[in-house]
C-alpha cells in the first residue's frame, strides 16, 4: 500500500513538486518567522554575552537594557567595589539614538566607555582602537562600510562629530547597533557628570555571580544586580513576550495555508487515480486499506514539504545575513518539533477529503463510464 | 470563456479548494500591511494627538519613540521667547520595561504637567494624575492584566497607583502610560530634565519659519510634528519591512503553485479536448486564453475572498486581542487583487506550456 502511495504521488512530477513545493513554503511561513525570532533574542543580547561582564548593575527596579533606562550615583561604583567578592566595576554610561554615518542614520546603543574600562568595550575590533578617547568614536564596521566610511572619518552622534577610532565587528543587528564613545563625551552632552547608567562587574576567580550578585543588593542601596546570564535571559523574554501573539497568528495562517496545499493536491492525486481506486474496490480491496492509500500519500507530502521547508529556511538563514539586512534567522529545535507535529496533523486533516472521495466511490459506475 | 468556465467548474471540490488556498494567501498578505498599516498608526498615536505642530527634541534626536532626548537646561526659557511662540508644553519621555504578571511590557512612559497638557487625550475611566505617586494606565493593557482603577503596580521600583484609564494609547509592542513630570524627574533620577517640548504657534506664522527659529536654540533640533512622527515610522519599518516582504513573497508562491496546479491538473485532463480543437483548427493563443481565464477566475474568485477573509480575520484578531490594529487602506486592497492578477498569469504559464506542445496527430493515436 505504502508502494501505491508512493507511485500515486511521484507519477506526476509537476504536480508532485507543486505540492512539496506549496507546503514547504507554508511551513516555511512558520519556521521562518519562529527563526527571525529567535535570530532577534541572539541579536539583542549581544552586547550582554559579549560585555565580559560576570553581572550587570543597574537603577534599583530596572532589569533591562534594551528599551529602558537606568541612572546610578556615581558613588555607587565605590560601593559595589567595596563587595567582599568583587573584582573590578566598570561603568558605563548608555542611552539608544540615531547615529549618522554618511547620509545614513542608524539606531544604535550608544555606550560611554571610561578609558580604564576592563570589560564593556567592543568585544572584536577589525581595525583601530577598542576604547575611544576623548572626540573619538568606535562604531560597526558593517555599518560603517554601508555609508563608505572609513578610520578617520566623521560621525554624528547626538548632533557631535566624532572621528572614527575604531570599527567593530558582530555589534549589528536588525534592532540597531552599538557604538562606542568615550564617558567623558557622553556625560558632557547628557549634561550630568554625576551619574552612570550600569555598572559591569567582574567577580573573583571561584566566586558564583548569582552569589555575589546577591551580595552587591544586599550591601548597596537602590540598586539591582543580575549575573550576566539572568540578565540575558531578562531582555530574550522582551523578545519572546513581545512576540507570542504574533507568532501565534502566523502560525495559524501558516497551518491553514499547509493544510489548504495538501489537501488540494491528495485530493488531486486521488481525483486523477478515481478509476484505478474503483479497480481496487472492484477487485475486493476494502476501505480501510486505500484510506491508509490517500493518508500515506499526504504523510509523504507533508514529510517532503517539511523537509524542503526546513532546507529553505536553514538556506534563508545564510542568504539573508549576506544581503546587508542584519537580519539573522536561527531554526531552534522548540520550532522544528513543532512544525514536525503540525504537519502531521496537516496530513491527517488533509487527507479527510480524498477518503470522502474514495469511500464514495462505487466500483460499478468506474466500469460503466470507461478508464479514462 | 465557456468552455474555461466548465472546465475549471467540473470538479468543484478542486475549484472550493484551489480558491481557499488563494484566498488564504490574498488573506495573509493583506493582514500582514494592514498589521504594519494599524502598527504605523499606534505608533504615532501620541503626537497625533499631543498639543503643538513644532517638536523641539534634544540635538541629534529626530525620534520621539527609539531615541532618548534631553534638553539642556534652560531651552524651555529660550524657546519661549522665540518670536512666533504661542505655547510651550514640556514633556519627559523615555521607554521602559514594565513586569507585569510575569510577562515583560514594553511601555512608552509620558511624564507631563496636566495643568498645561501633553497627557491623555481621551480618559475611558478615571481621572488625572494628582501626586507624584498616581499614574494613567493603558486601558487595553489593563484589561490585559485585569487591572483596574486603584489597583497599584511597580514602574522602575517604585510603586505607582493607577487613577486613570486611557483609550487610544495602545499597541501590541508598546502602550502609553502617563505620570506627572515631577514624578518622571525622579523616577529617572534626572531633576528639572525635559526631553521634548511640544510648541504651538501664534497665529500668522509658518510652521516651516517656526521651525527654523527653534532650530537655532543652542543644542536643540527641531521638527514639525508629522515629520518626527514619518521618521518614527521609517525607524520601525527598518525592523518590520525585511520580515514582513519575506512572508508576503512566501504568500504569493504559494497561491501561484496553488493556482498553477489546479489549472496544471484541468489542463492535463482536458488534454485530448485540447488537441481536438487543435486539430480542428483553433489557434495557440485561443488555447492560451481559456488557460488563462481559469487562472483569472480562480485568483479573481480568491482574492476577493480573501479580501473578505481578511477583513473577517481582522475583526475577529482585533476583538481577541485588542492590542493589535489591522488597519487596510484602500490601496493595500487594490495591491492585493493586482498581486491577485500576478498569480493568474504566472500559473498559467505551466499549462499553456502544456498545451503549446500539444501535437493534435499524437491525440488520436492515443
Amino acid at each position: 500500500m505504502l508502494r501505491l502511495a508512493y507511485r500515486n504521488l511521484f507519477q506526476n512530477k509537476v504536480r508532485l513538486v507543486i505540492s512539496a513545493g506549496g507546503v514547504a513554503l507554508a511551513l516555511l511561513l512558520i519556521l521562518s518567522l519562529d527563526a527571525i525570532f529567535v535570530g532577534v533574542e541572539r541579536q539583542v543580547t549581544a552586547y550582554i554575552d559579549h560585555s565580559g561582564a560576570d553581572i550587570f548593575v543597574s537603577q534599583s527596579g530596572v532589569r533591562n537594557m534594551h528599551m529602558a533606562s537606568s541612572s546610578l550615583s556615581a558613588s555607587a561604583v565605590d560601593e559595589v567595589k567595596a563587595v567582599p567578592g568583587v573584582e573590578s566595576v566598570t561603568p558605563i554610561l548608555y542611552l539608544t539614538n540615531m547615529i549618522v554615518v554618511g547620509q545614513e542614520r542608524n539606531l544604535a546603543y550608544v555606550i560611554g566607555l571610561p578609558p580604564e574600562a576592563v570589560v564593556g568595550g567592543p568585544w572584536r575590533v577589525a581595525r583601530g582602537v577598542s576604547i575611544p578617547a576623548a572626540g573619538e568614536a568606535v562604531i560597526d564596521r558593517g555599518i560603517a562600510e554601508k555609508s563608505g566610511m572609513e578610520i578617520g572619518d566623521k560621525v554624528k552622534i547626538l548632533g557631535q562629530e566624532f572621528k572614527i577610532a575604531g570599527l567593530s565587528e558582530g555589534t549589528a543587528s536588525l534592532v540597531n547597533s552599538v557604538a562606542f564613545i568615550s564617558m567623558e563625551d557622553f556625560a558632557r552632552m547628557r549634561g550630568n557628570a554625576q551619574a552612570v547608567s550600569f555598572l559591569l562587574v567582574k567577580v573573583r576567580p571561584g566566586e558564583s555571580p548569582e552569589t555575589i550578585a546577591a551580595r552587591i543588593e544586599a550591601k548597596v542601596e537602590g540598586v539591582t544586580a543580575q549575573s550576566r546570564l539572568v540578565f540575558s535571559e531578562q531582555e530574550r523574554k522582551v523578545i519572546k513576550d513581545m512576540s507570542t501573539d504574533v507568532v501565534a497568528i502566523m502560525n495559524l495562517v501558516g497551518f491553514l495555508i499547509g493544510l489548504a496545499v495538501i489537501a488540494l493536491t491528495v485530493y488531486t492525486a486521488t481525483f486523477a487515480r478515481r478509476a484505478e481506486y474503483g479497480v481496487l474496490k472492484a477487485l475486493g480491496a476494502r476501505n480501510g486499506r486505500l484510506y491508509r492509500v490517500v493518508l500515506a500519500q499526504a504523510l509523504y507530502s507533508a514529510a517532503l514539504g517539511f523537509a524542503l521547508g526546513l532546507a529553505f529556511t536553514l538556506l534563508l538563514s545564510v542568504i539573508v545575513p549576506r544581503l546587508g539586512l542584519n537580519l539573522a534567522l536561527q531554526v531552534s529545535g522548540a520550532s522544528l518539533l513543532k512544525v514536525g507535529s503540525l504537519s502531521l496533523v496537516i496530513a491527517g486533516l488533509s487527507a479527510i477529503l480524498p477518503i470522502k472521495q474514495v469511500a464514495g466511490l462505487d466500483p460499478a459506475v468506474v466500469f460503466q463510464r470507461g478508464v479514462k | 470563456m465557456n468552455l474555461a468556465r466548465r472546465n475549471l467548474f467540473q470538479d468543484k471540490t478542486r475549484l472550493a479548494l484551489s480558491v481557499g488556498g488563494v484566498a488564504l494567501a490574498v488573506m495573509l498578505i493583506l493582514l500582514l500591511n494592514g498589521f504594519l498599516s494599524g502598527m504605523y498608526q499606534q505608533f504615532s498615536a501620541y503626537l497625533d494627538h499631543a498639543p503643538g505642530s513644532v517638536v523641539v527634541a534634544q540635538e541629534g534626536v529626530s525620534n520621539l519613540l527609539g531615541a532618548t532626548s534631553l534638553l539642556a537646561a534652560g531651552t524651555a526659557d529660550s524657546a519661549r521667547k522665540v518670536k512666533g511662540v504661542s505655547e510651550i508644553v514640556p514633556i519627559l519621555s523615555q521607554f521602559i520595561i514594565l513586569d507585569l504578571h510575569g510577562k515583560k511590557q514594553p511601555a512608552y512612559l509620558v511624564g507631563y504637567d496636566p495643568a498645561i497638557g501633553g497627557g491623555p487625550w481621551r480618559l475611558a475611566e478615571g481621572r488625572e494624575p494628582k501626586a507624584d505617586e498616581e499614574v494613567v494606565f493603558d486601558s487595553v493593557l489593563a484589561r490585559r492584566h485585569g487591572m483596574t482603577l486603584g489597583d497599584r503596580f511597580d514602574i522602575m521600583g517604585r510603586e505607582f497607583t493607577v487613577v486613570g484609564l486611557s483609550a487610544g494609547t495602545t499597541s501590541w509592542m508598546t502602550s502609553f502610560l502617563f505620570i506627572r513630570k515631577t514624578a518622571a524627574e525622579s523616577l529617572l533620577r534626572a531633576p528639572g530634565a525635559t526631553s521634548f517640548l511640544l510648541v504651538s504657534p501664534s497665529d500668522g506664522i509658518a510652521l516651516e519659519e517656526l521651525r527654523s527659529r527653534l532650530d537655532d536654540l543652542p543644542g536643540s533640533e527641531a521638527l514639525l510634528k508629522h515629520e518626527m512622527i514619518t521618521n518614527d515610522q521609517k525607524l520601525f519599518a527598518r525592523y518590520f519591512s525585511a520580515p514582513i516582504r519575506l512572508m508576503v513573497g512566501i504568500a504569493f508562491l504559494v497561491g501561484t503553485l496553488v493556482v498553477g496546479l489546479v489549472i496544471y491538473t484541468a489542463t492535463v485532463e482536458r488534454q485530448r479536448e485540447y488537441g481536438v480543437l487543435k486539430a480542428i483548427g483553433a489557434r495557440n493563443g485561443v488555447l492560451y486564453r481559456v488557460v488563462t481565464t481559469q487562472a483569472l477566475i480562480v485568483t479573481s474568485t480568491g482574492s476577493i475572498a480573501g479580501v473578505g477573509l481578511a477583513l473577517s480575520a481582522a475583526r475577529l484578531i482585533m476583538t481577541l486581542r485588542p492590542q493589535f490594529l489591522v488597519a487596510f487602506e484602500p490601496t493595500a486592497v487594490a495591491w492585493a487583487l493586482a498581486i491577485g492578477l500576478a498569480m493568474a498569469l504566472l500559473a498559467a504559464f505551466f499549462p499553456a506550456r502544456v498545451i503549446a506542445g500539444l501535437v493534435p496527430a499524437d491525440v488520436f493515436r492515443r
